[in-house]
């Protein structure tokens, strides 16, 4: 699905990311973790397009991808969502989604009215039943709840349709059942959808990965299904160590 | 129980709004109408150049209210429609058609190529960029001879425009009058046709979150491109007709002082609301006159109206009335 190779981005002196390779294969969970400062959204922002690498490569499906703009790889079904809630917060919650859901709409649509395509308005709709927030659909976006926006974010990004989603950080400040709902959530997702989260949760992240990737300054510590990266000694020294010494 | 209670007192309130909207364009329209038989001329030629001045400001809440970039500048498409108007009528065709076709054409060419460079430019970037090509224009105009300098361009005639099976006189002025009040309602529905696409949503997106649009998998690009042409284009329209009300142009019609007066127009209106603007372009311009009779001061009232709205009614006058949360 997703393939990176060799890469590398320095800002100044800082060594962000340095020769990277990992894989996120088809209708997995691949996560990375790592300690703050490790470069994981350094790597985030490399693949969806936002920054560029000085070295490596991005392929998707087999296309070298790495030179292309946000919104071109958002053509070709790569999503992100953002560590903090960035929504159109002065629109209400079904135009933010519906925004999404026509961007992958024909384009003979362009100039016909917009308030008159129930197709549009019905598939948004769906979506946000799905996520559960079918009854703020009129709210403005930012007068949702945390826990809410952080949803609404994730409903945005499935919105488009994606091959590829990437989750930054998806339970960013979200209370323990706020955490285990979005849980469920991004199980529910995968099969459908190949997803790459960062995550700083190690519960939730053990729990729903199917491989996990460990960063540390920059590089790769390890990789390998969460059972193995929980026994890593090296992990558990570098990270997990920190936390996790009582385990 | 309260809760709910709340919820619909705000929903009538916001179907009363929304009523009220609907029903105040139709209801300004039928003043306009009426205007003529009750005023005299004097005002009915300041109503014409209210409306004119009036579509500069539609212009730039095109780009300010629905995109999201402010545009010091907008006085120059304007200017220049001006000015290939009174070129055309003085030096090519009394066609009124053709006129208007050969000054859309090259409205859209400059903006164009402007709009593609200014685009880019970020935040204050885009207004200092606007701001300075207007200024160059104007004073290339100011200095080029064959336009004539510093005097503009003087008796420039007023032509018929013609329709099928009927020629409009636009000497009389009350003729003239409805021609132009029905040239600005067309465009004000053609403005708010265009917007209630999922173009216009895509723009609203921009305004609200520029960063976020591209991973949508829209270029923000061409949508402010777009949107650049269309504003120009629609002060073009007013620059179509005011060469026929003065029968002159100059060089101060590129100028920042119309540019800034638009932006002051557009926010009393009430930016992002497409009517606000047309009726704050009228209310200034009457504003102006009326104190102009009284003081050569009035560009500082218009200063303290700016001011006073950006303080205390950022949502201009029409922003009272819109639904949904402030922006």
């Amino acid at each position: 699905m997703i393939a990176v190779r060799g890469l590398a981005k320095s800002f100044g002196a800082l060594r962000a990311v340095s020769d990277l390779d990992f894989d996120v294969r088809p209708g997995q969970v691949t996560s990375i973790i790592g300690p703050n400062g490790a470069g994981k959204s350094t790597v985030f922002n490399l693949i969806a397009g936002t920054i560029r690498p000085d070295a490596g490569r991005v392929e998707l499906d087999g296309r070298d991808v790495t030179a292309l703009a946000p919104h071109a790889l958002a053509q070709l079904g790569l999503a992100r969502s953002f560590q903090i809630s960035n929504l159109f917060f002065g629109l209400t919650v079904l135009e933010n989604v519906r925004l999404a859901c026509q961007a992958r709409a024909p384009r003979k649509r362009f100039l016909a009215r917009l308030d008159r395509d129930r197709a549009l308005a019905d598939r948004a709709r769906a979506i946000l039943a799905e996520f559960g927030i079918a009854d703020l659909a009129d709210e403005p976006a930012a007068d949702l709840s945390h826990g809410d926006q952080r949803r609404l974010e994730i409903a945005v990004c499935m919105a488009s349709q994606p091959r590829v989603l990437l989750l930054d950080e998806p339970t960013q400040g979200m209370s323990p059942a706020e955490t285990l709902a979005v849980d469920a959530l991004i199980k529910s997702l995968a099969g459908r959808v190949s997803v790459l989260m960062i995550e700083h949760d190690v519960d939730l992240v053990m729990n729903i990965s199917d491989h996990v990737i460990v960063l540390h300054q920059g590089q790769k510590l390890f990789e390998g299904p969460p059972a193995e990266v929980r026994n890593s000694s090296a992990v558990r020294a570098a990270y997990l160590g920190a936390d996790h010494g009582a385990d | 129980m309260q809760a709910g209670a709340l919820a619909q007192k705000f929903g009538g309130l916001r179907m009363a709004r929304r009523g009220l909207r609907g029903g105040i364009v139709p209801l300004l329209f039928c003043l306009a109408l009426a205007f003529p038989w009750v005023a005299g001329d004097f005002y009915v030629r300041l109503a014409i150049e209210a409306f004119l001045l009036g579509a500069i400001a539609l212009s730039v809440d095109i780009l300010l209210g629905c995109a999201g970039l402010l545009s010091l500048g907008q006085a120059m498409y304007f200017g220049l429609s001006a000015y290939l108007t009174a070129l055309c009528y003085l030096h090519v065709t009394q066609s009124f058609w053709l006129v208007a076709a050969i000054v859309g054409a090259a409205v859209a060419l400059v903006a164009a190529l402007l709009g593609a460079v200014a685009i880019r430019a970020k935040g204050v970037y885009f207004a200092l960029i606007t701001f300075g090509v207007a200024e160059i224009a104007g004073k290339v105009v100011h200095n080029t001879r064959a336009l004539g300098g510093s005097d503009g361009l003087i008796g420039i005639p007023v032509p018929s425009i013609g329709l099928p099976g009927i020629e409009i006189a636009l000497r009389n002025d009350r003729v003239f009058y409805y021609v132009v009040l029905v040239a600005i309602a067309l465009v004000f529905l053609g403005v708010t046709r265009i917007l209630a696409t999922p173009f216009g949503s895509v723009l609203s997106a921009i305004r609200d979150n520029a960063s976020r649009v591209p991973y949508l998998g829209y270029n923000p690009f061409w949508y402010k491109f777009l949107a650049y042409l269309l504003a120009a284009e629609v002060a073009a329209v007013g620059g179509l007709f005011y060469p026929l009300l003065r029968g002159f142009v100059g060089p101060d019609l590129f100028g920042f002082e119309i540019s800034t007066q638009s932006v002051v127009m557009a926010l009393v209106g009430g930016v992002g609301t497409l009517i606000g603007p047309l009726v704050g372009g009228v209310m200034i311009t009457f504003l102006q006159s009326v104190l102009g009779s009284f003081t050569e001061r009035h560009l500082f009232v218009l200063g303290v109206i700016f001011i006073l709205f950006v303080r205390f009614l950022p949502g201009g006058l029409f922003g009272l009335l819109r639904r949904g949360p402030p922006r």
